[in-house]
């Protein structure tokens, strides 16, 4: 009796057995697989080199090099403790430090803990030759940002930086993580998908202490794809080393392709500064700094257009057919309009078009505007690409804005007046431009008619960019008239009287125009607009000074520039 | 009967064939000359046993009632010896050290101890020849040889070895299950057991508290005492259906998993064998335990019975204790897999006892 009670006994302690043997193997199998792999399958990450930014020409805009981390293993700890001071002494930190970041480091025994990042060359080879007494040290080369001319087009390239939450919440689709590096602002934004690099990574075999046992796969590290801009290395350094200390932007366009050969915006700041831990107070004052240093004024802020804007005036109102060259308005240095006064910066007597033009002439411009109406210099500024993104390709434009009669008293509630007229024909007013705006506006009068859109990346990788948003649009003017508003230009810098008759030494020919914007607090601000050579334009040139003082400053700035490019040989 | 002969000489033969193989397995990429000769001297062993196994079988097991006394002397000899002058391996003072081999006294002990009870417990009464026990008193059928078992338990568990000493408590409940000692002895003992399990606990070394604690909870301390349940789960759930394959078990052969070759050494085969080796070798050892107890039924002599029930049910506890342990269902105790595990003394006692049960079942044909 009590022989059969055990033997049902032992049968079932077997049956209970095997049944928890198929419960742990069968079906926790999977489960338990894993855990077998991620004890033993370890992936040793190999970063590739993010692209680089490179310029028309092929020379390095924004680099690599070799940056070391160092890595302590902890498995050996009460090794690493005792060399810790030696360590600590290399890098020049506090020992207490070091073992702490050990400490808050720690994942297990053979995950090595990074205490260091970005040290230079010399440090890394010291710790390299502590490496033959002591085996727990690694140092990893990683590739790091370089950028071998500092500041230099900062606001065109952008900076990295980790990636924070906004962007992880719309990039993590895109296989982004947190803590990744990524672009932010200018071609490192717009083109991270392409810069960015691939880990790759050997994956490997260990044993319980972490030791190598044998390779499983490998998979190469891609580096990121190169980006080649549009820009001329020479040209941004003579553009840039004249703008430093002044508070504005330069762009430079070819006016036939749209291709920006220059964009410059100050005050500038060194995108590597970012990353290193030590510059993180200089950091701050970048970001909350009053003078906006990460803008790109070129596309991301608006300013009236001032002046500039008479050549659209001009334009308005000889398509309408209510000037032309013979038309003459008289200048007694201030205009009349109902009971408002509106002043002339000087008393210019009889005007004509192409006079009014060189001298920028207010008075001549009041009553031009007036007799264009206010819907006409509006649709004419319009066709120019006013208040729409010219959809250059880097993130971050904005519209500016262009007023209308409409518009005024749908959100204002009030019916445009004369006085609104007379404003807007000098530029002034509501009227807000971005400088890449004007930029391409002047390139359409430098082509007689050819509104481009303006456009920084050349390649990705080898292939040339091809974006069919990237289209010409030939403008509805008239031949003559434009030709008319030219001859204007050229004469804002060949006449001896003219605004900008500080270019005309040069050996080519210049045509622009300058603008002075009155601003409520502070020196106004300081427009140059222009092309040249003025047959054959190769280059629009726009220079904006933020509170630069009058267009003439402009002007001198300009001039310095295209001397720059005159001593460099760049034409 | 030539059959159970044959049929357990195969079983263990294969059994400790697949242990062979485990060991090698989980040893053969370790480096030094000690790693290197593991299995060797594991097959060394099993020659020996079945040598070993020949001798007891062609020995007739009733001169093992005549030796009992002595038999019982010698093992509590051993292990007083054992806790004066024992070989400290492992934290544990188990084993004495012979010329060229250390011997653990505790695995002859488990043997020792089946004997003896089953001497005590086959004793007959003048007038008639069924078993006496049953009519006994409560000091002659369960104090007196618990006395005699406590003796070398203690021992045992002093060593500290819990794992052998629990076999011995359980080997003796079972007996005198078997024997017939009356239900309510065996019931009031047990609940005084269970009574006194908090006093116990007192006695623990702080490693057996922690084994224990970990026991009932794997996850309290995963990289110390917890860390060899989580890796012989790891490895035994990770076999699968069937298996990593031999000589591919990475939880075993990286050293995930300690002690992969002797008390887990059923990790090992699992991981590389998978659900089908592991029913299998289940099946293998079931077969095994149910060729003693059908030995046991056939026998018609008493201390026979008793004997050949006591090993059968010493190899089924074990080989279910070591098991469940290797699964985390039961807590980690230092027993080895009888005839797969490395170590000798386990090895040669364990076909001792087979030797031991293939001869009562040729002796009751004799008879």
């Amino acid at each position: 009796m009590r022989t059969k009670v055990t033997n049902v006994l032992v049968a079932c302690i077997f049956v209970m057995l095997g049944l928890a043997l198929f419960n742990l193997e069968a079906i926790q199998g999977r489960q338990f697989t894993e855990l077998s792999k991620k004890n033993s399958i370890r992936l040793l990450a190999q970063s590739g080199a993010r692209g680089r930014i490179i310029d028309r020409n092929g020379q390095v805009i924004v680099g690599n090099r070799l940056s070391y981390d160092v890595m302590l293993l902890p498995q050996e700890n009460g090794r690493t403790l005792e060399l810790l001071p030696k360590i600590a002494r290399i890098l020049q930190i506090d020992p207490q430090e070091l073992q702490n970041k050990l400490k808050s480091g720690f994942v297990s025994s053979f995950m090595p803990v990074t205490v260091a990042r970005n040290i230079d060359t010399k440090k890394a080879i010291a710790l390299e030759e502590l490496k033959f007494d002591f085996g727990g040290i690694v140092i990893q080369p990683n590739p790091v940002r370089a950028y071998p001319y500092g500041d230099l087009a900062c606001h065109v390239v952008g900076y990295l930086n980790e990636i924070d939450h906004w962007r992880l919440t719309m990039l993590a689709d895109y296989g982004y993580k947190t803590k990744d590096l990524v672009g932010f602002g200018g071609m490192e934004e717009k083109y991270d998908y392409y810069l960015r690099q691939e880990e790759g990574g050997l994956l490997v075999e260990v044993d319980h202490r972490g030791r190598f046992m044998r390779v499983l796969g490998f998979r190469p590290p891609q580096n990121g794809r190169d980006i080649q801009l549009t820009l001329d290395l020479a040209l941004q350094k003579i553009v840039e080393a004249n703008l430093q200390g002044k508070k504005g932007c330069v762009v430079m366009m070819d006016p036939q392709s749209g291709e920006i050969l220059a964009m410059a915006s100050s005050p500038a700041f060194d995108p590597g500064i970012f990353r290193k831990e030590s510059a993180s107070a200089q950091v701050r004052t970048i970001i909350t700094s009053r003078d906006a240093v990460l803008l790109n004024r070129a596309i991301g802020a608006a300013y009236p257009a001032g002046s500039v804007f008479k050549v659209i005036v001009a334009l308005a109102a000889l398509e309408a057919g209510k000037i032309d060259l013979s038309t003459v308005f008289s200048c007694p240095g201030f205009f009349n309009l109902g009971q408002q006064k509106f002043n002339c910066w000087d008393t210019h007597g009889q005007q004509g078009l192409l006079d009014a033009i060189a001298h920028s002439c207010n008075v001549f411009f009041y009553r031009t505007g007036l007799l264009a109406g206010a819907q006409a210099i509006h649709e004419c500024a319009f066709k120019f690409g006013l208040s729409r993104p010219t959809l250059i390709d880097l993130p971050y434009e904005i519209n500016g804005f262009l007023p209308s009669p409409l518009w005024k008293k749908i959100s204002r509630f009030q019916s445009w007046f004369d006085g609104d007229t007379a404003n807007l024909a000098i530029g002034q007013g509501d009227l807000l431009v971005t400088p890449i705006q004007l930029t391409r506006m002047m390139g359409a009068f430098a082509t007689r008619g050819m509104l481009v859109t303006p456009y920084i990346t050349k390649a990705i990788g080898n292939s040339p960019v091809f974006d069919p948003q990237r289209k010409s649009v030939t403008l509805p003017f008239k031949p003559y008239n434009l030709e008319h508003v030219r001859q204007g230009l050229r004469r804002v810098v060949s006449s001896p009287t003219g605004t900008a008759s500080m270019l005309a030494g040069l050996p080519f020919e210049v045509a622009g125009k300058t603008g002075t914007v009155q601003v409520g607090r502070g020196s106004p601000h300081a427009w140059f607009v222009g092309f040249f050579p003025f047959q054959e334009p190769k280059y629009v040139i726009c220079v904006f000074l933020e509170h630069g003082g009058s267009g003439h400053a402009a002007g001198m700035l300009t001039k310095q520039i295209l001397e720059g490019m005159v001593g460099e040989k760049l034409l | 009967m030539r059959s159970s002969y044959l049929s357990i000489l195969i079983i263990a033969l294969i059994i400790s064939g697949l242990g062979i193989l485990s060991i090698y397995s989980s040893t053969y990429q370790k480096e030094g000359e000690f790693w290197q000769l593991v299995y060797k001297r594991q097959l060394l062993w099993a020659m020996v046993g079945v040598a070993l196994f020949f001798l007891m079988s062609g020995l007739n097991y009733r001169r093992l009632w005549d030796a009992t006394y002595v038999l019982y002397a010698l093992a509590a000899g051993l292990l007083f010896l054992v806790f004066i002058l024992g070989v400290v391996r492992l934290g544990a003072q188990r084993w004495l050290k012979f010329t060229w081999f250390n011997f653990q006294p505790s695995e002859a002990a488990k043997l020792i101890i089946v004997i003896f009870l089953a001497r005590y417990f086959s004793r007959k009464s003048i007038e008639s020849v069924s078993l006496q026990v049953s009519g006994l008193g409560a000091i002659r059928s369960l104090i007196l040889p618990l006395v005699c078992v406590g003796v070398p338990m203690l021992l045992v568990v002093e060593q500290p070895d819990l794992g052998s000493g629990m076999i011995l408590l359980f080997i003796f409940i079972a007996m005198s299950f078997l024997a017939g000692v009356r239900a309510r002895y065996l019931l009031i003992f047990l609940g005084l057991l269970c009574a006194s399990l908090p006093v116990f606990w007192h006695f623990l070394h702080d490693y057996q508290r922690d084994r224990l604690m970990v026991f009932l909870n794997p996850n309290i301390d995963p990289l110390g005492a917890g860390y060899t349940v989580i890796q012989s789960k790891i490895a035994i759930g990770s076999g699968e259906f069937f298996g990593k394959g031999w000589l591919a078990g990475t939880q075993s052969q990286l050293r995930f998993l300690p002690e992969s070759h002797t008390d887990f050494v059923f990790a090992t085969f699992a991981e590389q064998w998978g659900l089908v080796g592991c029913i299998g070798l289940l099946l293998l050892y079931y077969l095994l335990i149910r060729q003693g107890i059908q030995i046991a039924c056939r026998t018609s002599d008493h201390f026979g019975r008793m004997l050949a029930l006591g090993i059968s049910l010493w190899l089924a506890i074990q080989v279910s204790i070591n098991i469940a342990m290797n699964m985390g269902l039961a807590p980690v105790v230092g027993l080895p897999l009888p005839l797969m595990s490395y170590g000798g003394s386990s090895t040669l006692v364990t076909f001792i006892a087979l030797g031991i049960l293939v001869n009562i079942d040729k002796t009751r044909a004799v008879f």
